[in-house]
């Protein structure tokens, strides 16, 4: 099959949107550049550029390209940078066989062992907040599925995470390992450990960046003496799926003491909230529950 | 008593004489279907989360109203059959208690993606369905004994009433013995024998083999099947907080015990820290925090609770930062009480900090019993045994209602709650401990000059349990001293982390002003209230916008609304539409949530809080003894608004889901009375004149009854000091008087036209009576000692217990009597269905209106009742008659 041939099969597979997934394509076509951008104008040229240079499945690209819309109206992704990594990670890899169809869906899913990866509106409101620079470390606390640090990873070429739940953090390597050998070469920024993320990564700070993806009752002091003054963390606050998320920023102050302000991801702006399968494509359409 | 010769039979040919071994069959099967409710729920409580367990039970127990709906269009086929009937269910009952249990142990039912996954709304369905099943088989075998004895009825409800009465003591003392997941052994035991008593009188011999080969299939479904297929008993939920600690791969259990006051462990593990509150510049000031400080403490799975280790002096540093500290900056060596012990830290704080004394309340036992548990006793350095400590081993509220004790410092610190948020949501929970009459009593122990600190979490944005702390302690401080408020009070709060309020008994000084704000600047806390603080950049709107985040339409959207419909290029540059169009830059000074909170104190300062509370988002109004609960936020008018983002409403799980129950048992109650009436108008019912006064009458005793009980469990707390004692003296206490007045009904039934009246009225006027006046009776009698606390309570409920149990005997009887027999097995359903509607309201009735209001409407239904009455006395109509509705 020449790749004309193949195009034309893959958009009306995904056109059709019904056809169950393709077998998995093979590795990555190209080498990882950090200036390539994805189309972001439309749908097929999307589809087509990722099938070309990513060669990942039209099937979930389509899906990938769906959520992108919601994501951008929904104000989730504000700049270019973090548009690009999030249509660059492909979700479907880091969740469950089970919720496969369900990979590109708002809500946060089951990954075994009591924990969520998050939906990708949170991830993508998340990290767009945390405004990661290239080059800039990131230290994320709690692997979980992987997908975050994956999505970091597309931002920065020096991201560290943690997982506390041994068995959990030993999948995810290897989720990456494979993508890895794959050909997903930005992965090989992350370096991963299963450890206590209470203590950070003493040895890799200080970080300019942290991000803590599970719940405590107070901000680990090694955590905050390990961030770089300027630097921020954002945790997720309440339950999986909580829609509150503590930002933290290390200051000097004018004596010269450092000190830590508290605030949202918005910056104490009020934005409403509003139901996401309200907003599929560009079409308001019902509740979830509907 | 009647003797033999002249005793009333049960109807029919062929059927044994009633004798003790009939009674006590169907107490015993009576007493299996309460037990196996209870056990089911403590199941829930372990593996998931109570509220989906009072759902599925709830639930299940509208196996009453189908087996009434079927057996009333075939009462003639039931009366004819009962020996198959009967016996059938019976031995049923044993194995599809333990098979369904263990099957829907195995349903991958998680409550977490309840809104998000489709497939979980189909797992609850299943864990209902299969719940169901044993309620159905033993409300067939009751439905049809009670068809069966429709002239001993009275005596048949006292043997079925003190059933169930005796398996709530029961239920509550086997929780000292089994586990959670063993706990179906008693509902087990109690149908194996109620088996034998039957069969036995039945004279059967097939049905008693029968019934041993069934309790040996149970008996290995149940304790051998999970081992042999390697599948749990009890599944718990991997998003308890448990479930994380079992991860943890230098995880140990260091004790557990198992009691009515829960399932509890203690966990040591380094993955374990704790320092709820903490101050983020802690990590500037402090070297290293100390390392495995702290145990894990969790009951029924939630948790964890912090339990620390006996820190030498320079590593109790960081105490400084913690919340906790606030009023030992103002006092030297106070006498001090901490409310409630928990997992220790007000307690160490405040030893760390000079009180030379420390009265320390903790009404479960099996916390302090875990405290004098070697392996505690140890890591604590035997804290519980500080010479300087006093222990009051009940409700801190009532030690301190009949003190004569004055304190200069009274702490209620993050007490009961554990911190972390509850993933599938809180459940409604009355808590005393918080409410307007328990502040009062914290703020009238204080010395001249003494201190009441209070610390919540403040986890939530906008906010709303800080809001209704605020509110409460307000309000309790004008009912002390009008015009003390302004000057009494000191609040700081960090943004999702904690709030403190300080009250000074007489009002702070300037210069203790000056040092709590310092202290608050120093610790990067927000100060929300201090004497004459004057909310600078007020902005009010900040209401209106929170309530537009939440309940927002998404119409007024600026992307939404975009006319270009390309969501990709439709967003406008307006910054007033967007607010996210100026990213990057600063926001606001203030952060809304800070905001909300300065501008609700300047209201309760102004004594304006009912035009704040109108305006917010959510409802904020104080706790009281009558509505003592941190949940119901979102107003009953606004609840059809939550269903497209229930995700938003996470936390309130629970308050959402007893509206769901009473929404889907309402329908689902319904459905089933009115099948017989559908299928049955033309054969059956249309000879039976003042149907709709029987269903009228039925109803309203089954609901009042309900509310009566389930309303009384969370009342009598307040004197009880712990829900799970309570719920056992009241199930077995009602249910035992009740039975007793059911017993004498019986000689008032050819009297029934003119004693019945002077029932309703009492009954009426005792309810809507004690729902006026109970409080202030059960907070005098928290003050006594146990026992006298609890025999005063049984004292309370036989009055009304003893009477409501006439109406329903006595109207089922004449039923009976009239050879109505259609209308008598339906008059049952109709009063199981309103039970459980009655039990599904009560939440939602207390949330709303109060528990004194769920006590007065039940009054009501009794008072209703009483014209209903004389609807079931109509005699038959002759046949070929149509008879008036």
């Amino acid at each position: 099959m020449n790749r004309r041939e193949f195009l034309a099969a893959s958009s009306a597979v995904a056109l059709a949107g019904v056809a169950a997934p393709f077998p998995a394509l093979a590795d990555v076509p190209k080498p990882y550049d950090w200036n390539a951008y994805p189309p972001m104008n439309t749908r097929e040229n999307y589809i087509a550029w990722m099938v070309e240079n990513r060669g990942e499945d039209p099937y979930y690209l389509g899906q990938h390209w769906d959520r992108y819309v919601v994501l951008v109206a929904n104000r989730d992704l504000l700049d270019d940078r973090n548009k690009r990594a999030f249509l660059l990670v492909p979700r479907e890899e880091f969740v469950l066989e089970r919720n496969l169809s369900r990979a590109y869906e708002h809500a946060f899913l089951d990954i075994g062992y009591g924990v969520t990866i998050s939906g990708p509106h949170l991830v993508g409101r998340m990290t767009t907040s945390l405004d990661v620079q290239f080059g800039e470390k990131v230290l994320e606390i709690g692997t979980g599925s992987g997908y975050q640090s994956a999505y970091l990873s597309n931002l920065t070429d020096k991201v560290w995470t943690i997982e506390i739940i041994a068995p959990l953090a030993a999948r995810t390597r290897s989720v990456y390992d494979g993508l890895i050998a794959r050909g997903y070469n930005e992965y090989t920024a992350i370096s991963s450990k299963q450890a206590d993320g209470y203590y950070g990564w003493e040895e890799a700070g200080p970080f300019d960046k942290i991000i803590v993806t599970c719940g405590i009752d107070h901000i680990p002091p090694p955590l905050l003496q390990q961030l770089r003054v300027g630097g921020t963390i954002v945790i997720p606050v309440g339950p999986p799926g909580a829609h509150h998320v503590l930002k933290v920023l290390k200051e000097q102050a004018a004596d010269g003491s450092i000190r830590v302000s508290r605030t949202d991801i918005y910056d104490g702006r009020i934005v409403p909230f509003v139901p996401f399968t309200k907003l599929e494509g560009d079409q308001i359409v019902g509740d979830h529950n509907n | 008593m009647p003797d033999t010769a002249s005793s009333p039979t049960i109807a029919g040919a062929r059927t044994p004489a009633p004798s003790l071994l009939l009674y006590v069959a169907v107490a015993l099967v009576a007493g299996a279907v309460i037990a196996l409710q209870l056990s089911v729920m403590r199941v829930f409580a372990v593996g998931s989360w109570t509220h989906f367990g009072s759902f599925v039970v709830s639930l299940a127990m509208l196996g009453f109203g189908l087996a009434s709906a079927v057996m009333s269009l075939s009462s003639d086929w039931f009366v004819r059959r009962w020996r198959g009937v009967s016996a059938t269910a019976l031995i049923a009952m044993g194995p599809l208690m333990v098979s369904c249990h263990l099957i829907a142990q195995q349903v991958p039912f998680n409550p977490i993606f309840i809104v998000s996954d489709p497939a979980q709304k189909w797992n609850l369905l299943a864990n209902f369905l299969l719940y169901f099943l044993p309620f159905l088989a033993g409300a067939m075998f009751i439905g049809t004994v009670f068809l069966k004895s429709t002239l001993i009825f009275g005596r048949v409800y006292f043997a079925d009433l003190v059933g169930a009465g005796g398996a709530g003591i029961l239920i509550l003392l086997a929780m000292f013995v089994f586990p959670p997941a063993d706990l179906i052994s008693v509902p087990l035991l109690l149908w194996f024998a109620g088996g034998l008593a039957w069969l036995s009188w039945t004279a059967s011999r097939r049905g008693l083999v029968w019934l041993v080969i069934a309790a040996v299939f149970s008996a290995i479904v149940h304790f051998a099947l999970p081992g042999w297929l390697g599948i749990p008993s009890l599944s718990v939920s991997d998003y308890k907080g448990i479930a994380y600690a079992q991860k943890f791969p230098d995880a140990t259990v260091v004790h557990d015990d198992v009691s009515p006051f829960g399932d509890l462990s203690i966990y040591s593990s380094s993955y374990l820290h704790f320092a709820p509150g903490l101050s983020d510049n802690a990590a500037f000031n402090i070297e290293r925090m100390p390392d495995n400080a702290y145990l894990g403490l969790y009951i029924d799975g939630d948790g964890p609770g912090g339990i620390m280790r006996e820190l030498p002096p320079e590593q109790t540093v960081y105490f400084r930062f913690l919340p906790h500290y606030y009023p030992y900056l103002l006092k030297e060596e106070p006498e001090t009480f901490v409310v409630q012990f928990g997992g220790g830290i007000s307690t160490a704080v405040a030893l760390r900090s000079g009180a030379p004394a420390v009265t320390v309340a903790e009404a479960n036992p099996a916390v302090l019993s875990a405290f004098r548990a070697d392996a505690i006793r140890d890591f604590t350095g035997d804290l519980i045994d500080d010479p300087r400590l006093t222990i009051i081993p009940y409700e801190g509220r009532l030690f301190l209602a009949s003190t004569e004790e004055r304190f200069d410092i009274i702490d209620l610190s993050l007490a009961d709650s554990v911190g972390l948020s509850s993933p599938g949501g809180f459940a409604v929970v009355e808590k005393y401990a918080y409410t307007v009459e328990a502040m009062r009593t914290y703020m009238g122990a204080l010395a001249d000059g003494g201190i009441l600190s209070v610390t919540v979490w403040n986890k939530e944005d906008p906010p709303k349990s800080v809001l209704r702390l605020y509110a409460t302690m307000a309000e309790a401080a004008r009912q002390v001293d009008p015009d003390g408020v302004a000057d009494s009070f000191f609040v700081s709060a960090n943004y999702l982390s904690t709030a403190t309020v300080l009250y000074k008994r007489g009002g702070f000084t300037p210069e203790e002003i000056a040092v709590l704000s310092d202290h608050t600047y120093a610790l990067s806390f927000d100060e929300i209230y201090s004497p004459g603080f004057v909310v600078e950049n007020a902005d009010p709107t900040v209401l209106d916008q929170y309530r537009e985040m939440i309940f927002g339409t998404g119409e007024a959207d600026p992307v939404l609304a975009a006319p270009a419909g390309d969501p990709l290029l439709g967003v406008p540059d307006d910054p007033l539409l967007d607010p996210l169009l100026d990213f990057g830059a600063p926001g606001p000074a203030v952060l809304p949530a800070t905001m909300v909170g300065r501008l609700a104190w300047q209201a309760l300062v102004a004594d304006e809080w009912d035009g704040f509370s109108e305006r917010y988002v959510f409802d904020v109004e104080p706790l009281t003894n009558n509505r003592p609960y941190f949940a119901a936020y979102v107003r009953p008018g606004d609840l059809p608004k939550t269903l497209d983002r229930l995700e938003l409403f996470q936390d309130d799980w629970g308050y959402l889901a007893v509206w769901a129950t009473l929404a889907v048992a309402g329908v689902t109650a319904l459905a089933l009375l009115f099948l017989p009436l559908i299928f049955g108008w033309r054969t059956i019912f249309s000879r039976y004149p003042g149907k709709f006064g029987v269903l009228l009458y039925f109803a309203c005793l089954g609901i009042g009854y309900m509310l009566v009980e389930v309303g009384m469990i969370a009342k009598f707390v307040l004197a009880l000091a712990n829900p799970t004692i309570s719920a056992a003296v009241l199930i077995t206490g009602m249910l035992i008087f009740s039975g007793l007045g059911s017993l004498v009904s019986e000689r008032f039934l050819d009297r029934s036209r003119r004693v019945m009246p002077p029932i309703f009225v009492a009954i009426g006027v005792i309810l809507i009576g004690y729902g006026l006046l109970l409080d202030p009776v059960l907070d005098a009698i928290g003050a006594l000692p146990y026992v006298a606390r609890l025999v005063l309570c049984i004292l309370i409920i036989a009055p009304p217990a003893f009477l409501m149990g006439f109406p329903l005997p006595t109207a089922m009887a004449q039923l009976g009597l009239l050879r109505k027999e259609s209308l008598f097995i339906w008059a049952w359903g109709v009063n199981g269905s309103f039970s459980v509607i009655g039990s599904a309201a009560i939440p939602v009735l207390a949330t709303s209106f109060g528990l004194g209001a769920v006590l007065q409407f039940a009054g009501g239904a009794y008072l209703l009742a009483l014209p209903a009455f004389f609807a079931v006395l109509l005699p038959l109509a002759p046949k070929l008659v149509r008879a008036p509705a």
